[in-house]
């Protein structure tokens, strides 16, 4: 059985659910508006709050990771067995990827000369001047691995439908508010 | 000659459903209520501008001319085939949905959990949900093709899934002896 996590644990992790969610369906469908220009600024506030709900995930993630560091867990065990390793390795690559798209979205969009306002409230800074390879560089490490994310969290999301239905305890830490 | 099988129905389950089901649905709702917010009457795809499709942004963006200039076609799509009304009556259901999906996670997670939830509760957010849909689904319909196209079949994706959730907690509630305490 699954012992119970702290309350903070378990709000951030619903929180970044619920963000990463509304991040991919945004961008599917942000970058169907028209290119941004003088006239045409339907791009402006998607993209403005894909961004900062992105360095938000971010926060979160150090915050979850702190948890993890500083929170007194059990000792893992030596003996896994394959599904638990597997459970394991889904876990550090989720954090990877929400790490690298995360930074990699924000350098992109720094390298395209975008500024951006964190919930318009203050101006983050550009790390340099605008860079065309650089943006596309950046912008294809976002876009794969948040294609590699959504993999790693479908599995995720499997994993906890199958020990819910299963019913063995696994999942009931993350299951409080 | 009818039987019924008295098979328990886990509440637990449905919270599960609930909780993966209520973050999709908020994810939906509230990007369709950014998209209400952003492709606004009398904007430049409406006036005629003509789409600004530079080749470096093109390249940048890995998309053809045409594409660039149907973007714009596809905002004028939404513009020209919305009824009046069916912005700010959008904007409403789609506050008011993601306000219900947000209580269908957090009924969820207190299903799952077993932790004190009302069953009026349960019952209003699910019964909300569904109604929610219902009229999203009538303000659709009574739009153009070409909207009708666009949000029909996903407002009807949905509609069955909160009958469906709906019904399980009226079912899963009634047969819980104490309640859900």
């Amino acid at each position: 059985m699954g012992k119970q996590l702290p309350r903070s644990r378990s709000i951030i992790h619903w929180l970044i659910a619920i963000s990463v969610v509304f991040l991919f369906v945004s961008s599917w469908w942000m970058l169907s508006l028209p290119l941004p220009s003088e006239n045409f600024t339907y791009r402006q506030l998607p993209f403005q709050l894909h961004k900062n709900i992105g360095i938000t995930v971010l926060v979160f993630v150090f915050c979850m990771l702190a948890f993890k560091i500083f929170d007194k867990e059990p000792p893992v065990q030596s003996n896994k067995t394959r599904l638990q390793k597997l459970a394991s390795l889904d876990h550090l690559l989720t954090y990877l990827l929400l790490v690298v798209s995360c930074i990699s979205g924000y350098l992109s969009s720094s390298y395209s000369g975008w500024e951006t306002t964190l919930w318009w409230l203050v101006d983050l800074p550009s790390w340099s001047e605008e860079n065309d390879d650089l943006n596309v560089l950046f912008s294809n490490i976002h876009l794969w691995t948040c294609w590699a994310l959504l993999a790693v969290v479908a599995l995720h999301v499997s994993a906890a439908l199958y020990h819910a239905f299963k019913n063995d305890g696994i999942v009931d830490k993350m299951f409080r508010l | 000659m009818s039987e019924v099988r008295d098979k328990k129905i886990d509440i637990k389950w449905i919270g599960v459903v609930a909780v993966l089901f209520g973050i999709l649905l908020l994810a939906n709702h509230g990007n369709e209520l950014l998209k209400q917010l952003v492709i606004t009457p009398l904007s430049a795809a409406e006036l005629g501008i003509p789409a600004d499709c530079r080749a470096d942004e093109l390249e940048e963006e890995n998309i053809s001319l045409l594409e660039c200039r149907l973007m714009v076609a596809n905002v004028q799509i939404t513009l020209a085939s919305s009824p009046d009304w069916f912005r700010p009556v959008m904007l409403l259901l789609a506050s008011l949905g993601s306000l219900f999906a947000v209580l269908s996670v957090y009924v969820g997670i207190s299903l799952f959990s077993h932790s004190k939830t009302k069953p009026l509760l349960v019952k209003i957010c699910f019964g909300a949900l569904l109604s929610t849909d219902l009229l999203m689904f009538i303000a659709a319909s009574n739009t153009g093709p070409l909207l009708r196209a666009h949000y029909l079949s996903s407002i009807l994706l949905w509609l069955f899934v909160h009958a469906t959730l709906f019904s399980a907690v009226i079912v899963g509630l009634n047969r819980e002896p104490k309640g859900i305490d």
